[in-house]
C-alpha cells in the first residue's frame, strides 16, 4: 500500500533530459518499494520558478525533490558553482566518473547539509544539456582575441560574469525570455548555452549562427531533496530512493548525448556553423581563464576547499582511465 | 476535495471580498481542511516569489510614465489634436473619444487610466454639446480597452511574464488588433449616429492657439528627425549599396524631410499647424518605446524606464505644466496603485499553485480536448469562457490562472504562441468593460456620476463590435501576426 | 461602543502615521528604481560595462515599495472588489456582511504573518546573487545582502494591513451601531489606477 509520496519538480519541459531522469525515478521508486512510495511531478513552474524559489520549498518540506543548475543554487550553496569554473574535466567520460567513483559528491553534500542547517540534502549529480559553449551572431571564434568587445549574454551570478569578463568580452544580464529578441536585435552578440536550449529556443532565427565547441562548462544538474523527508523513510526505502537517484542520474548522463545530434543537425540546417578550436586554440582558451580560478578560491566561501575536492577527483579519475585506455588499446 | 476551492473563490468574489483576499482564502481554507499544512507555506511564498520579478518591472513604471504624462498636459494635448482631425464629422465628439483612446493608447498601459484620464476631460464635454451622459460614458469605457491592446500594455507584461514569452512580440502583435478594434468602434458611432440623432459640430480647431517658443522648437526638430527616419527605413528598400551609409545617410536625409515638411505646412490653416505641433512630443512617446525596443537598445523594462525619464523632460522641460511638488504626488499615486496590482499579481501566481497541485490544469487540457480536436470550435469555446471569465475576474488575475493551463492546450493544437497570447489578452481586455465585474465601467461611473447599470446598457451596442473583433482576430491570425512576423520576432 | 471607540483611537493615530511614512519611502522606492534602471541602461549603452546589481537592487525595491504603498490602498478602499450584491441589499444585513468579509481578510492576514515569519527566517540562509554592502569602503569586509531583507518586505506590509484590518472592522462595528457620523473620514478619495 502507499505510504509515502514524493513530491518532485523541475522547472523545464518534457523534453527536457530532467524530464527523462525523473520519469526512470519514478518508474523505478514506485516498482522498487512495491507502491510503498508515490512519486508526483510537477514539471515546470507550477510550484516555482526558480532555483531560489524552489530550494526555499525543499527547505521547508513543500516540494521534496527539485533539480537545479549551479547558478540556481549559487544563492545558498555558492561553492556549487565550481561546475562553471571552465576547463576543469576534458571530458563526459571524465565528468561521470567524477560523479559517480569518486566522494566528490559526498563532500558537496556534506557542505550543502552544512549550509542549509541540515534541511538540504544532495541525493546525485548528473547533466543538463550537456556543455556549455561559446556562441555568437557575429563572427567565428578561435581564440579569446575573437571574443574581444562582444556583449556575452550571461545569468546573473558573479562567476560566469568573471569569466566572460577575463576573456575580454563584457557581461551582460539579460532574462531568459528575453534573450531571442536581444540577440536578434544585437542587445547582446553572443550567449554560453548547451545546443539543446540553443535549439529549443531557435536561436538561429535571431542570428546566433557561430558555435565555438569549447565545452567550457560541465552543465551539471543537482538532484536535492528535502533531509527530514528522506531521514523520516525506513531504511528499506531509503535504500530504493538512493538507488532510484542512481539510475535517474545515469538517464541523464545518456539523454543529452542522444539529444544532441540531432540538435547539432539542425543548428546547421538553419545555417549554423560549428567551429571546433585545435589543441593549441583550446590551451589559448585555458591560459585565458586562468585568473578565473584564483577570483574563485578568493571570493566564494569555501571555494577553495571544494576547487581542490573537485581537482583531487579529476586527477584520480584521470589517471584510472588513462590505465584503463592503456590497457584497451593493447 | 481540493477542487472546491473554485466554488468557494467565486462565492466569495460575488459577495465583494476584495479579489486579493479572495485569491488566497479560498486555496489556504482548503488546504487547511483537507490537512495540508506544509502547503500554506507554498501559499505564502508564491505570494511573494509572484511579485519578485525584473519583467514586471515594466508595469509601475508605465503607469508612473501615463500618471506623468497626464498630469504633465499631456492628455488635453492628445484631445486637442484628435478633435482637429474628427471634430467635424457626424458624432464627432464622440469619434474624439475613440481617436483620443487609440492615441493615448501609444502612451499607457491601463484601460483604467484612460477612462479616468479622457473621461474627466471628454464625457463633460459631450454633455454640454448635446450627448446624453450614459452615452458619454459608455462610449468612453468601450474605447478604453484600446489602451492595454495597443502597446504599451500592462496585460501583455503579465502575460508574457507568466508564460514566458517575448513582451516585445506580444506589444508588436497588438498594434493592429487595438486599431482594428478602434475603427470598429467609429464604424458603430457612425451606424448609431442617426438613430441617436447624435450631434454634429464644426471642425473644431482651437483658434488662436498659442506655443511656446521651447514646444515649437522641440517639434519642429522631432518632426524632421523623424521623417528622416522613415526615409532613412524606406532607403534599405532601394539596392544594395544605397541604403548603407549609416549616419550619414540619416543626416543628408533630413534636407528632403525638412522641404516635405515645408511643402505640408503651406497646404493646412495655421491652428492646425499649431494644434499638430503641440502634439508631437507626446507623440514621440510610442515611437521610443516600440523604436527602441525593437532595434534593441532596450528591454521592455528599460524601454518603460525611459518612457518615465521621456515624460519627465516634456513635461518640465517643453509642456512647463507640472511643478515639482506634482511630482511626489505622482510618484505616490503611482507606487500606491503599483502595489495593488503587483498584490493581486502575487496572490494570483499563488492561487495558480493550489490549482496545479488539485492537478486541475491535467483535467481541465483533457476535458477541453474530449470536446473538440478541431483549433476552430475550440477557440470558439475559449472565446466564449474567456469572454464569462472576464465578466468577474480582472485581467491580470484570469490570465495567471487560466494562461497556464489553456496556452499548452492551443499550443499543441498548433496555435502560434503569440496568437494565443493576443486572443487571451483581447478577450480579458474587453471583459474590462463589461458588467458585472468590468473595472472600467466603476471608473466611468465614478467619473461621469452615471450609475454603472446605466452605462452597462448604453455600452451594449460597442461591446458587440467588440466581440465580433475578437471573432475576427481569433480566425484571422495574420491580423496579429503579420507585424511581428515582419520585425523577426515571431515565426 | 465605548470600548470600541477608544481603540479606535490609537489605531486611527498609528495608521494615520505609520501609512504616510510608508507612502514617502514608497514614493522615493518608485523614483530609485526608477534612477537605477536608467543607470543600466546609461552603462550597458554609453560605457559598455553592464552592471551586474541594478536588476536585483530594483526588484528589492519594487517589493518594498509594495510592502509600504499596498496599506495605504486597503485602508482608501483601492482592493478591488465586486460591492454590486451589496448594494442590492438591505443596509444593515450588507453592515453585516462587510463586517463578515473584513473578518476573512483577518484571517488571510494573520496567517500571513505567520508564514511570513518563517518565510523571512528561511531567508538568512540564502545570499542574494549581486548585492552586497561595500563595508570594504569604511575598512572592512563587504557583506553579501540576505535574501531575508527582501523578503521582509511582503511580511511588514503583512503587519501594516492587519493593523488597517483591524481599523476597519472596528469602524465597521461603530458604522453597525449607528454612529456612522461620528466616524472621521479615511483620506481623500483618489482612487488608485491600474490596468
Ligand atoms: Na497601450
Ligand atoms: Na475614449
Amino acid at each position: 500500500a502507499q505510504e509515502y509520496t514524493i513530491r518532485a519538480t523541475a522547472n523545464s519541459n518534457e523534453q527536457d533530459e530532467d524530464y527523462d531522469g525523473l520519469i526512470v525515478f519514478k518508474n523505478f521508486v514506485e516498482q522498487a518499494s512495491n507502491g510503498a512510495i508515490e512519486v508526483e511531478l510537477f514539471i515546470g513552474t507550477q510550484l516555482c520558478s526558480n532555483g531560489a524559489e524552489c530550494l526555499q520549498g525543499v527547505a521547508d518540506g513543500s516540494i521534496d525533490v527539485f533539480v537545479t543548475t549551479s547558478g540556481g543554487a549559487a544563492g545558498i550553496f555558492p561553492y556549487v558553482q565550481v561546475f562553471d569554473l571552465p576547463y576543469l574535466m576534458r571530458s563526459d567520460r571524465v565528468a561521470e566518473a567524477v560523479l559517480t567513483d569518486t566522494d566528490f559528491t559526498r563532500t558537496l553534500r556534506d557542505l550543502a547539509l552544512e549550509s542549509s542547517g541540515d534541511a538540504i540534502r544532495i541525493m546525485t549529480i548528473g547533466n543538463t544539456g550537456g556543455w556549455r559553449n561559446f556562441a555568437n551572431t557575429q563572427k567565428t571564434v578561435a581564440t579569446p582575441a575573437d571574443l574581444e568587445g562582444m556583449k556575452m549574454r550571461t545569468v546573473v551570478a558573479d562567476l560566469p560574469q568573471e569569466l566572460v569578463k577575463v576573456l575580454g568580452a563584457s557581461p551582460t544580464p539579460i532574462p531568459w525570455p528575453e534573450l531571442f529578441t536581444s540577440l536578434q536585435t544585437g542587445v547582446v552578440d553572443g550567449t554560453k548555452n548547451g545546443i539543446t536550449d540553443i535549439m529549443n529556443m531557435k536561436f538561429p532565427d535571431a542570428g546566433l549562427q557561430y558555435l565555438t565547441l569549447d565545452g567550457h562548462a560541465y552543465m551539471a544538474a543537482i538532484w536535492v531533496m528535502n533531509n527530514e523527508k528522506f531521514m523520516s523513510m525506513p531504511e528499506d526505502m531509503r535504500r530504493v530512493v538512493v538507488n532510484g537517484f542512481a539510475e535517474l542520474q545515469q538517464a541523464t548522463f545518456a539523454s543529452p548525448k542522444r539529444k544532441s545530434i540531432s540538435a547539432y543537425e539542425e543548428f546547421a540546417a538553419a545555417g549554423g556553423e560549428v567551429y571546433v578550436p585545435t589543441p593549441e586554440e583550446k590551451q589559448a582558451f585555458q591560459d585565458a581563464v586562468q585568473p578565473v580560478y584564483q577570483w574563485f578560491s578568493e571570493n566564494v566561501d569555501q571555494g577553495d576547499e571544494v576547487l581542490q575536492a573537485l581537482r583531487d577527483a579529476v586527477a584520480q579519475v584521470e589517471e584510472e582511465i588513462d590505465a584503463d585506455i592503456a590497457a584497451d588499446l593493447e | 476535495m481540493l477542487v472546491w476551492f473554485l466554488p468557494v473563490f467565486l462565492v466569495l468574489l460575488i459577495v465583494g471580498l476584495p479579489v486579493f483576499f479572495a485569491l488566497l482564502f479560498a486555496p489556504g481554507a482548503l488546504l487547511w481542511l483537507n490537512g495540508q499544512e506544509r502547503d500554506l507555506a507554498l501559499l505564502y511564498r508564491n505570494l511573494y516569489n509572484g511579485m519578485d520579478s525584473f519583467p514586471l518591472m515594466a508595469l509601475p513604471f508605465f503607469l508612473l510614465a501615463g500618471e506623468i504624462m497626464n498630469r504633465g498636459g499631456i492628455t488635453e494635448r492628445l484631445v486637442s489634436f484628435a478633435q482637429a482631425f474628427m471634430g467635424h464629422l457626424r458624432g464627432g465628439l464622440a469619434q474624439v473619444n475613440i481617436l483620443s483612446s487609440i492615441l493615448f493608447a501609444g502612451l499607457s498601459g491601463s484601460a483604467v487610466a484612460d477612462t479616468s484620464a479622457l473621461g474627466s476631460t471628454l464625457i463633460p464635454a459631450m454633455e454640454k454639446q448635446g450627448y446624453t451622459r450614459r452615452f458619454a460614458a459608455a462610449i468612453t469605457a468601450a474605447s478604453s480597452v484600446i489602451g492595454p491592446i495597443i502597446p504599451p500594455s500592462g496585460i501583455m507584461i503579465i502575460y508574457a511574464y507568466v508564460m514566458g514569452q517575448s513582451v516585445a512580440a506580444l506589444f508588436l502583435a497588438g498594434i493592429v488588433p487595438g486599431l482594428l478594434v478602434g475603427v470598429g468602434l467609429m464604424l458603430t458611432v457612425r451606424a448609431l449616429a442617426d438613430r441617436y440623432d447624435l450631434p454634429k459640430a464644426e471642425r473644431i480647431v482651437e483658434r488662436d492657439a498659442t506655443i511656446a517658443p521651447v514646444e515649437y522648437w522641440v517639434s519642429f526638430a522631432l518632426l524632421r528627425l523623424n521623417v528622416a527616419g522613415v526615409l532613412y527605413m524606406l532607403s534599405w528598400l532601394l539596392p544594395a549599396g544605397w541604403g548603407e551609409g549609416g549616419l550619414a545617410v540619416y543626416l543628408g536625409l533630413l534636407v528632403p524631410a525638412h522641404f516635405a515638411l515645408v511643402w505640408y505646412r503651406g497646404r493646412v490653416s495655421r491652428d492646425f499647424r499649431i494644434v499638430c505641433k503641440k502634439a508631437v512630443a507626446p507623440l514621440q512617446t510610442p515611437i521610443i518605446i516600440l523604436g527602441g525596443i525593437l532595434i534593441g537598445v532596450f528591454t521592455p523594462t528599460e524601454a518603460a524606464a525611459i518612457a518615465v525619464a521621456y515624460a519627465l523632460i516634456v513635461s518640465f522641460g517643453v509642456l512647463r505644466v507640472m511643478r515639482v511638488a506634482d511630482l511626489a504626488d505622482v510618484l505616490r499615486r503611482s507606487a500606491i496603485a503599483s502595489a495593488t496590482v503587483l498584490l493581486l499579481v502575487g496572490a494570483a501566481v499563488s492561487f495558480k499553485t493550489v490549482v496545479s497541485l488539485s492537478h486541475a490544469p491535467e483535467i481541465m487540457a483533457d476535458f477541453i480536448l474530449s470536446l473538440s480536436e478541431n483549433p476552430l470550435i475550440l477557440l470558439f469555446l475559449i472565446n466564449v469562457l474567456l469572454f464569462i471569465v472576464g465578466m468577474f475576474l480582472d485581467a491580470g488575475p484570469a490570465i495567471i490562472i487560466l494562461g497556464p493551463i489553456l496556452g499548452p492546450v492551443f499550443t499543441g493544437l498548433g496555435v502560434d504562441p503569440v496568437h494565443f497570447a493576443i486572443i487571451m489578452s483581447v478577450n480579458l481586455t474587453v471583459g474590462l468593460a463589461t458588467p458585472p465585474m468590468g473595472l472600467v465601467l466603476f471608473v466611468a461611473s465614478s467619473v461621469s456620476g452615471e450609475r454603472v447599470e446605466t452605462i452597462s446598457k448604453a455600452i451594449l451596442p460597442f461591446l458587440a463590435v467588440e466581440v465580433l473583433v475578437i471573432f475576427l482576430i481569433t480566425y484571422f491570425p495574420a491580423i496579429s501576426m503579420t507585424i511581428p512576423r515582419l520585425a523577426g520576432f515571431a515565426n | 461602543m465605548g470600548l470600541v471607540r477608544g481603540l479606535l483611537v490609537p489605531l486611527e493615530l498609528w495608521n494615520r502615521w505609520a501609512l504616510a511614512l510608508g507612502r514617502g519611502l514608497a514614493l522615493v522606492a518608485l523614483a530609485i528604481m526608477v534612477i537605477v534602471i536608467l543607470a543600466q541602461v546609461f552603462f550597458r549603452y554609453v560605457l559598455n560595462n553592464a552592471l551586474p546589481w541594478p536588476d536585483e537592487a530594483a526588484r528589492f525595491l519594487m517589493l518594498w515599495m509594495t510592502g509600504l504603498a499596498a496599506p495605504t490602498a486597503f485602508r482608501r478602499g483601492g482592493f478591488v472588489a465586486i460591492d454590486t450584491v451589496q448594494r442590492l441589499m438591505p443596509r444593515r444585513v450588507a453592515d453585516v456582511l462587510v463586517l463578515v468579509l473584513l473578518a476573512l481578510s483577518l484571517c488571510v492576514l494573520a496567517v500571513g504573518i505567520q508564514l511570513g515569519w518563517n518565510h523571512v527566517n528561511s531567508g538568512w540562509l540564502f545570499n542574494s546573487s549581486s548585492l552586497r554592502v561595500p563595508l570594504d569602503l569604511v575598512g572592512g569586509e563587504t557583506v553579501r545582502v540576505k535574501l531575508a531583507w527582501m523578503y521582509m518586505s511582503v511580511w511588514i506590509g503583512m503587519v501594516l494591513l492587519t493593523v488597517v484590518a483591524v481599523e476597519l472592522i472596528l469602524r465597521q462595528i461603530v458604522r453597525i451601531g449607528g454612529e456612522a457620523d461620528t466616524l472621521s473620514p479615511l483620506a481623500p478619495g483618489d482612487l488608485p489606477e491600474a490596468e
